[in-house]
């Protein structure tokens, strides 16, 4: 890496090529290694009339979908799905069609502040040399061991350098978390991975190779892991094969999104998704003849029936149809894993799958691929591991901590503590790109980029079975007086000196990035490049490096069916009449709220915007005289929140569910002070995975007699008699 | 070429010459109802946003929205299936006899309905005289930085291809036509007719589940003209003899 191409002298070179139009929509406007040019050779970029097409990754989420994102005239306009990048395909959600309201939002940390912890968002600007100088002291002043990195889900190429760095001076590796990956349970998700067939990994469901699927309470057409491909599959699944309708089941407490595109939504009772599971795996192994698999034998269909709620004629409907189907399949996930039995419901899910021999087939059960230059799966922190990381902080282990990419402030349940903790560490150091709650709780916020405009990598960790490296380049010049994380860490570690300038001996984010892609040189693939240059040009071009066949890792669950599983009945805590379901907003997701356009979405199934509600069923509403916008105050043992109520038909009615995204108290104008956070109500129980056990709460509901009109994109007029006059 | 629609099922056309006529077609079975759509149109036409209180009085500006209806009481209570709505670019649009200013008028090129801006002066008969209930009045001046300062920074996102428009004006879903332009400009710069799947509106080309098709319904081969053809269409309201360009597939 001692001689440096130009990005100029780069684009000359290959215009002698054949692949000049290819490579020239390749490169970011804001390359480091711009040469002085004259006027009359203009970049690419500014061309009056014409749109420059970039291709770049979303950072709405971690699922690492490949965007296409025109610009014109150095201005970002539309984003686009990557066609080549195999987790999307060309697709994009409304998540990552809204980044551009991020990218230009009015609310976003526009120059580095000494925030001071003050409750509003302080707004004198530092220089970025005192920026640099303040994280460098950071690092010499304090012992390595008292340094804690927390950081988000994305992006990993500041995860591996934060990594690098912490290992090299003796640090605490960084703790990884997200809440999405906290209502995603992917922590239980791993463990009976690990528990049932030995290998840890993310197991990638082929719901578009399958033709029937049964869901116990798996969100896959919302936010888990990764909906753009769990979309895909689902599409599949449904006109795949033109003569045969793929089947779809889905067993949950309310009608989600996704239930509510099954062909049978089974309103079990919560936290006996894991014996249902069973119970139709009984009935297909005994209808199958010969001896029942050692999981299976110890359950009773009848009495499974009658403890979730369903008829039993249900249960033999969904086992008659997967003895007829070809690739039966079913998926756990979302609320049913975050309760107290989770554990035992994701092993039963996945025990019914091996004994439907789904494993390693299509329309079966994969472990993901890893990416490229990943050498194990890394899982983000649980919920528990979050708590252990807490106690750490409170008792002073930490004396500088730096945040990036994450708001646990407003993401953790509050009853975990993590406010008072984060006031009991010395030094803050947040890097947001929005004044988010965490940020503002912190000494100093030195803003990072947006998404679009940074360099980086992020991994693919499921939703294809190909192994891919997702990349990213700024697709517009910063629009702020922002800088990359990744250079203030590398600039204050060489102004700090010894071990730490040794740990990153980068000339800048670039060259970090660089070397971590170095081995995948010479390497057949998306492209193959002789050498570095060549290839970095490339995977902006591609934007990102994938092989070019399926990869799956091989599951040996030969002794799958032969362990009995340990059935556990779901415990909820505290007291109340309501079950609370707590779920993650499809549209908004955890942090969609400060978008505008994200915030007018119409949620897709009650239709409300810009607000949070709770839902509850029209009988339950009837008998608490409780009527649609009735503000009503929920009461846990950790807490309570209040939020108008909407009269939902498909709920269980001894349960309620509130949405998760809004309720914040700082992100800017169009998030603050709007909604509830449901987190407030949550309590300190966990699964044996560690993961949060947030749908095994049991609330009270108060009417307050307040009432707050929820704008719903539905028309009121006839619905539960609205507006029809007295007589109806 | 002369192609009679009626055979092909693209009943949108009778009433009108087909050549050049651009259709689309939303299955409804692969509909998640996911707003990705919706999104994608917001940001392909500098569509505004109107915030918690206009947006409850029904002033929001959705282009395409997604609507679904409730059957049943608990536990049989049952969702039908997601249901796209944007303008059907009617064959005989209800909306289009009825603007006194010619600012919804018929366009000849595309068989689509267009929407003047600069002649509309906002008497929202096309509006009320919809059955689709798709199109949206300006109440506000939304994106005019004078009265929303933050317009200022979102505006760098606002599409050139697209007019931002003003208080007092109805807009609707135009198929994306600057997005056809472009297509047919480019074609006709290369010496050939648009490609079958060369571009898609906005919408279409997000939807994660493929739902939504577009293309021209007077080219048999296009896909959308085969999609059109298969069993299970339904175009909403035809009864009242709109002609709608858009058609629907149900589940099987």
């Amino acid at each position: 890496m001692s001689e440096k191409i130009s990005r100029r002298d780069f684009l000359k070179l290959a215009s002698v090529g054949a692949a000049t139009t290819a490579v020239l929509t390749g490169c970011g406007p804001a390359s480091r290694y711009v040469t002085r040019e004259p006027y009359t050779k203009m970049p690419e970029y500014t061309y009056n009339g014409l749109s420059t097409y970039y291709a770049t990754t979303c950072r709405e989420c971690a699922a690492a979908c490949g965007l296409i994102v025109r610009t014109m005239q150095g201005r970002a306009i539309k984003v686009e799905g990557n066609k080549g990048n195999p987790v999307n395909l060309g697709k994009t959600c409304a998540r990552g069609q809204a980044t551009l309201h991020g990218l230009y939002n009015p609310d976003r940390v526009e120059n580095p502040v000494q925030q001071g912890r003050a409750k509003n968002f302080a707004t004198e600007a530092m220089t970025w040399d005192a920026a640099v100088q303040v994280v460098a002291d950071a690092f010499k002043n304090n012992d390595p061991s008292e340094i804690g990195f927390l950081l988000g889900m994305a992006p990993d190429h500041l995860f591996d350098l934060v990594s690098d760095l912490a290992k090299s001076v003796g640090a605490p590796a960084p703790v990884r978390f997200g809440v999405l990956s906290m209502f995603e349970s992917r922590a239980t998700l791993s463990k009976a991975a690990e528990n049932l067939l030995g290998q840890s990994g993310m197991p990638f469901f082929d719901v578009g190779g399958s033709d029937i699927v049964l869901s116990f309470g798996a969100n896959f057409l919302e936010t888990w892991l990764s909906p753009v491909a769990y979309t895909r599959g689902f599409a599949k699944l449904r006109r795949g094969d033109p003569k045969h309708r793929g089947y779809f089941i889905q067993f949950e407490s309310r009608m989600s999104l996704t239930a509510s595109r099954a062909d049978e939504w089974i309103p079990i009772l919560p936290g006996t998704e894991g014996l249902v599971a069973l119970a139709i795996g009984r009935l297909v192994a005994e209808a199958k003849g010969g001896a029942v698999p050692r999981a299976f034998a110890s359950v009773d269909p009848a009495a499974v029936a009658t403890q979730a709620g369903v008829s039993l004629e249900k249960l033999e409907h969904a086992a008659t149809l997967i003895l007829d189907a070809q690739h039966p399949l079913a998926i756990p996930g979302g609320a049913a894993l975050g309760q107290s039995n989770g554990l035992f419901t994701a092993e039963a899910v996945l025990a019914f799958n091996a004994l439907l021999d789904n494993f390693n087939q299509t329309g079966g059960v994969y472990l993901s691929p890893l990416a490229p230059n990943q050498d194990e799966y890394h899982r983000p922190a649980s919920a528990q591991e979050m708590t252990d990381f807490i106690e750490k902080m409170k008792s002073g282990a930490v004396k500088v901590l730096f945040v990036h990419g994450v708001n646990p402030v407003f993401e953790l349940p509050k009853s975990l503590g993590f406010a008072e903790a984060l006031a009991s560490v010395p030094q803050v150091i947040s890097f947001a790109t929005f004044p988010d709650e965490t940020a503002l709780a912190s000494d100093y916020i030195f803003p990072d980029h947006h998404g679009l405009e940074s360099w980086g990598y992020q991994r693919v960790v499921t939703g294809t079975t190909q192994s891919t490296l997702s990349g990213a380049q700024p697709v517009v010049s910063p629009y702020f007086n922002t800088r990359a994380t990744a250079d203030v860490l590398i600039a204050a570690a060489q102004s700090a000196g010894g071990k730490f300038a040794e740990a990153l001996p980068f000339a800048d984010e670039v060259d970090f990035i660089q070397s971590k892609l170095a081995g995948l040189v010479g390497q057949e693939g998306s492209f193959l490049a002789p050498e570095i240059n060549t290839f970095a040009a490339y995977f902006q071009q591609h934007g990102g490096w994938w092989k070019k066949d399926a990869e799956t890792q091989v599951i040996t669950a030969s002794n799958a069916l032969s362990k009995s599983l340990k059935v556990a009945p779901a415990e909820f805590a505290g007291e109340g009449e309501f079950y609370f379901l707590p779920f993650v907003s499809p549209t908004l997701a955890e942090a969609g709220a400060n978008k505008p356009w994200l915030q007018e979405l119409a949620d897709p199934t009650t239709t409300v915007m810009w607000n949070t509600w709770v839902e509850i069923n029209p009988e339950t509403a009837h008998e608490l005289h409780l009527e649609n916008d009735d503000v009503v105050k929920i009461i846990s043992e950790a807490g309570e929140v209040e939020a108008p109520v909407y009269v939902y038909p498909a709920i269980r009615p001894d349960t309620i569910a509130m949405p998760f995204g809004q309720g914040h108290t700082a992100y800017g104008r169009y998030a603050q002070g709007r909604g509830a956070n449901p987190a407030d109500v949550l309590g300190q129980h966990f699964n044996e995975a560690g993961d949060l056990a947030f749908a095994g709460m049991r609330v009270k509901v108060e009417k307050t007699g307040v009432k707050k009109i929820l704008s719903r994109l539905e028309s009121r007029i006839g619905v539960y008699g609205e507006g029809m006059g007295e007589e109806h | 070429m002369t192609v009679d629609l009626n055979k092909l099922h693209a009943v949108g056309a009778i009433a009108e010459e087909a050549e050049g006529k651009w259709g689309m077609v939303i299955d409804q079975d692969l509909c998640t109802g996911c707003q990705a759509c919706v999104a994608a149109c917001a940001m392909e036409n500098n569509i505004a946003f109107v915030g918690e209180e206009d947006a409850g009085y029904g002033r929001s500006m959705h282009w395409i929205r997604t609507e679904r209806f409730w059957e049943g009481e608990y536990p049989e209570v049952r969702m039908t299936d997601y249901q796209p709505m944007l303008c059907q670019q009617c064959g005989k649009a209800p909306c289009e006899p009825v603007c006194p200013a010619f600012a919804t008028v018929h366009s000849q090129a595309e068989k689509i309905n267009l929407q003047v801006y600069n002649r509309c002066v906002g008497t929202r008969y096309c509006a009320n005289n919809c059955p689709y209930q798709v199109r949206s009045f300006n109440w506000r001046d939304y994106q005019d930085s004078r009265i929303r300062p933050e317009i200022t920074i979102l505006a760098n996102q606002f599409n050139p291809d697209v007019t931002v428009r003003r208080r007092g004006v109805m807009e609707k879903c135009t198929f994306c036509i600057q997005r056809i332009h472009k297509a047919q400009d480019k074609a006709k710069s290369e010496g050939r007719e648009v490609e079958d799947g060369e571009f898609t509106t906005a919408c279409a080309q997000a939807c994660p589940a493929s739902a939504i098709t577009f293309g021209r319904i007077d080219h048999p081969e296009s896909l959308v003209s085969q999609l059109a053809r298969m069993p299970h269409t339904q175009h909403h309201l035809e009864e009242l003899g709109t002609l709608p360009s858009v058609t629907y597939l149900k589940g099987a």
